[in-house]
């Protein structure tokens, strides 16, 4: 059941971007320490929130990294690849489409970029503890309780 | 131990037998959550109570995700989701036929009878893929893994309080010796040499003859617990269709019809989005 599956139009296969490798201990990443055009990336894709909550997804922890590359397209042109790993709150999630659009577009909107590629990842596993203290803020201010990592009532 | 680890970027080096073991491993994930997932959805607005009724099409959702999950690792080889799914030819699905079976009409019972033997193998079949050679389905299985503990506490749930009296035990009891038989097929092998290549290349680190063996171990006691008998595995009397082989009862193609039936209506050729890509 090999051949008969593939079509003229099916996606490029075998995509050559591995992720990096997480500790649950580097996360949430804000994009703190990130320079130039990534800089860039990180704070347009702040702007994207959760489509409930008011709330950055990159306060919500959802952006595990972001990572900018010099590459060549089909043509043998350079091209400028914003990579943007993130994770969703969890699997069945009906938004998963809109959120990895927005963040695509909103990436892809930095000058200096010219394409921008959302990767999902799902390792290490997204908790409500890699929810930022600013998200946490957001969400308490729109009138949800969030419990602190440590579990108890914040 | 230094077990080799396969990223996406090396899916082109892999053999065809080995490729192809990777999918069919996959396409075993996928075709059994998306499948159930029908059969629950067929539970809205039905369902015994308005909190039964929220759980289950949340089951549901779960379920759908964690299809979505394993058909995107699948599209990694080159289809896209109409190839693995809408257009796809109905007898090329690998499912175990449990999940494609009709509920017997009106009974919550067999419903969750239904979905604990199958979360109970899904537990087990998940720890073996935890450790896999294939590093983008390992990182998967943990976020999989949590939402799959609550379906095993749900139907346990369930199935406590149904078991509680007599008449409620006693249909328990008929869903049980209705669909036992077809859990088993969740360990049907696909085909010998699938499954040699499976294991050799560490895509799954146990046999199915081991997991079979540890969900036995699992759910006979726990389901004697509740006062019911369960049927001898190796006197069970093996369905006709096992699904995993390709072969399906009567009831999956009229199921993939009602799937598929929006699809084809409006005549799409590619499944709806929020919006359009960026690019």
């Amino acid at each position: 059941m090999s051949s008969d599956l593939r079509r003229d139009d099916a996606p490029c296969p075998y995509p050559d971007y591995t992720p990096a490798r997480r500790e649950l201990a580097d996360l949430p990443n804000t994009g703190a320490d990130a320079e130039g055009t990534e800089r860039r990336v990180w704070e347009a894709v702040y702007e994207v929130e959760d489509p409930e909550m008011p709330v950055s997804v990159v306060d919500l922890g959802l952006i595990y990294g972001v990572e900018v590359r010099e590459e060549v397209d089909d043509t043998d042109a350079p091209r400028t690849t914003a990579y943007v790993e993130m994770t969703l709150t969890y699997t069945g999630c009906p938004a998963r489409d809109m959120l990895t659009s927005d963040v695509e577009a909103a990436a892809a909107s930095v000058e200096g970029v010219d394409r921008a590629e959302v990767v999902l990842v799902y390792s290490p596993e997204w908790t409500i503890d890699l929810v930022t203290e600013r998200g946490r803020e957001a969400l308490r201010e729109f009138g949800l309780s969030v419990p602190d990592p440590e579990g108890h009532d914040a | 131990m230094a077990a080799p680890t396969y990223q996406r970027a090396d899916l082109g080096e892999l053999d065809g037998a080995a490729a192809e073991a990777l999918r069919t491993l996959l396409f075993r994930l996928a075709d059994d959550e998306l499948v159930l997932g029908e059969r629950y959805i067929e539970w809205q607005v039905h369902a015994p109570t308005l909190e039964s009724d929220l759980a289950i099409s949340n089951i549901a959702q779960d379920e759908f995700g964690h299809a979505r999950l394993w058909y995107d690792l699948l599209e990694d080889f080159g289809d896209d989701e109409p190839a693995l799914i809408w257009e796809r030819d109905p007898g090329s699905f690998r499912h175990a036929t449990l999940v494609e079976l009709p509920t017997r009409q009106g009974d919550w019972g067999d419903t969750i009878v239904r979905g604990y033997l199958y979360d109970v193998a899904e537990q087990l079949r998940l720890e073996a893929v935890a450790e896999s050679s294939y590093a983008p389905l390992r990182e998967r299985v943990g976020k999989v893994q949590s939402e799959e503990r609550y379906h095993r506490e749900h139907a346990q749930n369930w199935l406590e309080r149904l078991t509680d009296d007599e008449p409620g035990r006693a249909r328990v009891q008929a869903a049980l010796d209705r669909l036992f038989p077809y859990a088993l097929t969740l360990f049907a092998p696909v085909d010998e040499a699938t499954e040699a290549a499976i294991e050799e290349h560490g895509f799954r680190t146990a046999s199915l003859a081991d997991l079979r063996e540890q969900f036995l171990d699992v759910v006979v006691p726990y389901l004697e617990s509740l006062g019911l008998d369960v049927p001898e595995p190796d006197e069970v009397e093996r369905p006709e269709a096992v699904g995993r082989d390709g072969q399906h009862t009567e009831h999956w193609d009229a199921l993939f019809e009602d799937m598929t039936h929006t699809y084809r209506e409006l005549g799409r050729t590619s499944t709806t989005k929020l919006m359009e890509d960026p690019e």
